[in-house]
């Protein structure tokens, strides 16, 4: 029996190795996102160095010392343009501040995926990101159900100007808008903060006695949100975006009503996946723009995996998982 | 303390100040674990990243010199960024722009120079308080939004080059030159060294501290002013938040290069030398993929060891 | 050095009353403030917010505290907002490992303290100004804190520990009577105690200080140690009250620890000062940031309103002290 199997494995390795030598493996790269400090991130770069080990290829990490610099990022891609990776999946900092260095990029022909942000100008091989317009309206939507379309409101804002922020309050206002029964008491920033939530939360708490929902631009400031709610003994529905870990938790234990899945691994993953397949000449999905999901008490098993364990999605998951 | 080290022996350490140390180190370091890094196109690159943090460093050593500190350098350079990008719009005029960014500049200079000389605060606070205004302003000019659609007179500025030479490099080298000549060369040169040491002189020679000491704020607003363009020119748009915090990078380059809190000594060489050794710090650490928080340390040891250094010096 | 001469070295009761004027008038500055806002908003005089600015300016106030004694000696520490985030990601991880809030309080503490004793090595030993020492600090323990979360959160504390910085007692949230304590025993040990008087002495003069025979160096590792350990409690209050930590939640705390001092009237070239003051400073600060998000003031103009009342502040302290220098 041994001796058969030999017999059997030597032509099957011959084979992998021809079928690895037809690939052009050991690609590098390189993967660019916002800041260090931003738990999302750390879930899109996770997601990249999954698949690129599923795919034989490496990650270089480039990551701003000032968290969201747009200088320092400006010079990281001049920096990586020199070291020349073989592809690059790129969040920029800023995106509309960041065009020229996307066409540095260009300029250099490196091909480049544009994941998170979608950036104002320059030429990409593929977009991979999610809505935040649709992730604001469907969980804000989700709130106000919730509420029975009657309540008062307050929306606590993320960074100015960040895209991000500008389309998830558009779309909570825009919930808003078709919701006749429901009041929008204030819309103050919370700097995607929790601290400042907090804090801007204790003090919409004292001019406003009757809050019915909460609707804060970021999963950290919905929980700095609900710590001013608890410590004031008050209740209120409150949804935050991103679906991290710690969003999961609370909507487990009851304290968060639901969270938008800003689903970072699936947007590494399959960023890196069109930047490696564009390399071997596979075909590529140019657009995938995530479907919203709200993560709810019902729905949170599948989110609810460790981020070590899970698995990125395949190339036949991707053209699901997408809108377009 | 200091009185004691022109006393003393003298010693070889001395001579060699602590940021050419590092810098050397640094070079020699990256040129042999870093892949690329002694290419001509990467070594461009570090003096053209470095170029608008010398424009800040060069007048803030003149500034520290006169005992002083400018906080706000970053948050103005943020604004008149700004007023580059909205002006130039506006106009289609890059020189337009650029002159907005200079009057923008050149008037919170006044207002830090007056805050501290007239009205006697503290430089810090003084400081701290224009650089609270200048990131309001910012925010309110712009509603936290980039402004992007500018001419590309603009942009052209930071990506063209002059003689082969890239265009920022050739304004950094010529802004050197003119804070040279003007620090060693020129009569207003010396009372910049007696604005520090020695501020009564000034009053026998029947000068005014107080304007002489408006003007070297103002001519750091101005040259942030000019930063700002160069700014906007790397990011063809003008962002709100862009700048904010350069002042303590070029705080920090001034102390590496040797110029020290206390007294009117300043060295521009060692400003520039701290500037680069910077931008050779995070080159290398990126070429050579180190993570970016092993990145953030290393800088805080830089300055530290550059500091450490020039310590030993001077005790020795 | 003979103790006549160490007396001429102190400041004098006459002086110490001089301070006591200017926290008076900080205190008018401040109660003005707050005519203001019951003027333009009714919610501001409410007993709710009257204690959630109390409960939020102990924050900042108990970093400021620290940091009031390192610039008593004319030193800056730039370093505390990121002691703050490295000291709670330490103290967190100890408490999720232990299960033990005392071993993550002491944890906390320690953790602050030591790297305010390492500032201090750094500004008496290796001789580097503390602007520049402090903000290398800065950027090696914002590295170690990046490095050692790697992105993640640390969230989900014991209920019991969580009481210390959301609970209340008697009515007041707990984080008041730790402002109140530490009020206390930072006015006391500035103004009664030897160590205090000696400090405002090396600030005042260091080197008469030293010729006095002052141990200037254990002196001045003493208030460096004590910024770094306040900084660390300031971490544990974050943890109990926002139940989390994050790489990054030190950012946004240093320059309103500096503005406060600075506001409280504590000079930058030391020796003039108190904790009270700071008190009064971060208390300013909070009432002004209160106010504008009960008048739903946009936050563009929040750093503005800010800047112009440290000036404000500095100035009016410059034109009611007499001239001295």
């Amino acid at each position: 029996m041994k001796q058969k199997l030999t017999y059997l494995a030597l032509p099957l390795l011959m084979a992998a190795a021809f079928t690895t030598q037809a690939r052009a493996d050991g690609e590098t790269i390189a993967v660019f996102t916002k800041n260090q400090t931003n738990p999302f991130f750390q879930t899109v770069r996770v997601g990249a160095d999954n698949m690129a080990k599923t795919l034989n290829a490496k990650t270089l990490q480039y990551i701003p010392t000032k968290p969201d610099s747009i200088p320092e990022q400006l010079s990281q891609i001049e920096d990586v343009v020199v070291k020349k990776p073989s592809a690059i999946v790129f969040t920029p900092v800023d995106y509309k501040a960041m065009v020229p260095g996307v066409e540095k990029i260009n300029e250099a022909k490196i091909p480049v995926v544009n994941i998170t942000d979608r950036s104002a100008g320059g030429k990409f091989l593929s977009f991979v990101g999610a809505d935040d317009y649709s992730l604001g309206l469907e969980t804000a939507r989700f709130l106000l159900k919730t509420l029975g379309g009657n309540g008062n409101i307050v929306i606590i804002e993320g960074v100015k100007g960040s895209l991000t922020n500008v389309d998830r309050v558009r779309g909570f206002n825009d919930a808003l808008k078709e919701t006749p029964g429901a009041k929008l008491l204030a819309s103050q920033p919370g700097n995607y903060q929790r601290l400042q939530a907090l804090q801007v939360m204790e003090n919409l708490m004292q001019s406003n006695p009757q809050i019915d929902g909460v609707l804060a631009a970021n999963d950290a400031m919905a929980v700095g949100a609900i710590e001013a709610l608890d410590g004031a003994n008050r209740k209120a529905q409150v949804i935050g975006i991103n679906g991290t870990k710690e969003a999961i938790d609370a909507i487990k234990s009851g304290k968060l009503l639901a969270s938008g899945d800003y689903n970072g691994f699936a947007q590494g993953c399959l960023g890196t996946m069109m930047a490696i397949r564009s390399l071997r000449n596979q075909p590529v999905i140019a657009e995938i723009v995530l479907k919203p999901t709200v993560i709810t008490k019902d729905n949170y098993q599948p989110f609810d995996v460790p981020l070590e364990q899970r698995t990125c999605p395949t190339f036949e998951d991707a053209g699901k998982l997408g809108a377009k | 303390m200091r009185e004691a080290a022109v006393v003393a022996q003298p010693n070889p350490l001395q001579r060699i100040p602590g940021v050419a140390i590092v810098l050397v180190l640094l070079i020699v370091l990256f040129s042999a674990i870093a892949p690329g890094f002694l290419s001509v196109a990467n070594l461009s690159n570090v003096l053209v990243q470095s170029t608008i943090l010398t424009m800040l460093a060069l007048p803030m050593t003149l500034i520290i010199m006169t005992e002083g500190l400018d906080l706000s350098m970053g948050a103005v350079l943020t604004l008149t960024s700004l007023c580059v990008a909205i002006v130039s719009l506006a106009t289609h005029s890059m020189l337009l722009g650029l002159g907005a960014g200079l009057l923008v500049g050149a008037a919170f200079g006044v207002a830090n120079g007056w805050l501290v000389a007239i009205l006697g605060i503290p430089p810090f606070v003084a400081t701290l308080g224009t650089l609270g205004m200048a990131q309001g302003l910012s925010l309110i000019v712009s509603d936290g939004q980039s402004v992007v659609g500018i001419p590309h007179s603009v942009r052209d500025i930071y990506s063209s080059t002059l003689l082969g030479i890239p265009v920022p490099i050739v304004m950094a080298l010529v802004t050197y030159a003119a804070f040279h000549g003007l620090l060693y060369h020129t009569r207003f040169g010396t009372y910049i060294f007696a604005l520090g040491g020695n501020r009564e002189a000034l009053r026998y020679a029947g000068l005014s501290p107080n304007k002489l000491l408006i003007a070297v704020y103002a001519i750091g607003g101005a040259m942030a002013g000019i930063a700002g363009l160069l700014m906007t020119a790397r990011m063809n748009s003008g962002h709100p938040t862009a700048g904010l915090g350069l002042e303590f990078d070029a705080i920090a380059a001034v102390a590496v290069g040797g110029t020290s809190f206390e007294r009117g000594n300043g060295w521009l060489l060692g400003t520039l030398l701290g500037v680069i050794a910077v931008g050779v710090l995070r080159n290398g650490l990126n070429l050579i993929s180190m993570p970016s928080s092993v990145q953030v340390a290393s800088v805080g040891v830089l300055v530290i060891v550059a500091l450490f250094l020039d310590g030993l010096r001077s005790r020795a | 050095m003979t103790d006549i001469t160490k007396e001429a070295m102190m400041p004098s009761r006459s002086f110490l009353s001089q301070d006591a004027i200017q926290v008076f008038y900080r205190l008018l500055a401040a109660l003005l403030i707050c005519a203001v806002l019951a003027v333009l908003s009714d919610s501001f005089l409410s007993l709710g917010n009257i204690l959630n600015v109390l409960r939020q300016a102990s924050l900042t106030f108990f970093i400021a505290s620290g940091l009031t004694l390192v610039v008593l000696t004319a030193g800056l520490d730039l370093s505390v907002g990121a002691n703050v985030a490295l000291s709670a990601c330490i103290a967190g991880t100890v408490i999720h490992k232990t299960g033990s809030p005392a071993l993550g309080i002491l944890t906390g503490l320690a953790c602050g303290g030591i790297v305010g004793l390492l500032n201090g090595i750094m500004v008496t030993a290796l001789r580097i100004p503390s602007f520049i020492a402090t903000y290398g600090m800065l950027w090696v323990l914002n590295g170690l804190t990046y490095w050692y979360m790697a992105g993640e959160t640390l969230h989900g504390f014991p209920a019991g520990f969580r009481q210390i910085g959301s609970g209340y007692l008697f009515g007041l949230p707990i984080p008041v009577y730790l402002l109140l304590v530490f009020l206390g025993i930072g006015t006391l040990f500035a103004q009664r105690t030897i160590w205090g008087q000696e400090i405002y002495a090396i600030g005042a003069n260091p080197v008469a200080a030293r010729l006095s025979g002052i141990p200037v160096a254990r002196r001045l590792l003493l208030v460096y140690a004590v910024s770094g350990t306040m900084a660390g409690l300031a971490s544990i209050i974050f943890l109990s009250r926002l139940n989390s930590a994050e790489a990054d939640i030190g950012e946004s705390l240093t320059l309103p620890a500096i503005a406060a001092v600075l506001i409280g009237g504590t000079s930058l070239f030391g020796g003039v000062g108190t904790v009270f003051g700071t008190f009064i400073g971060a208390l300013i600060l909070t009432l002004v940031l209160n106010g504008m998000n009960l008048l739903s003031v946009s936050a563009n103009w929040q750093p503005l309103v800010t800047g112009i009342i440290v000036i404000l502040a500095v100035w009016l302290d410059m034109k009611t002290r007499p001239r001295a220098q």
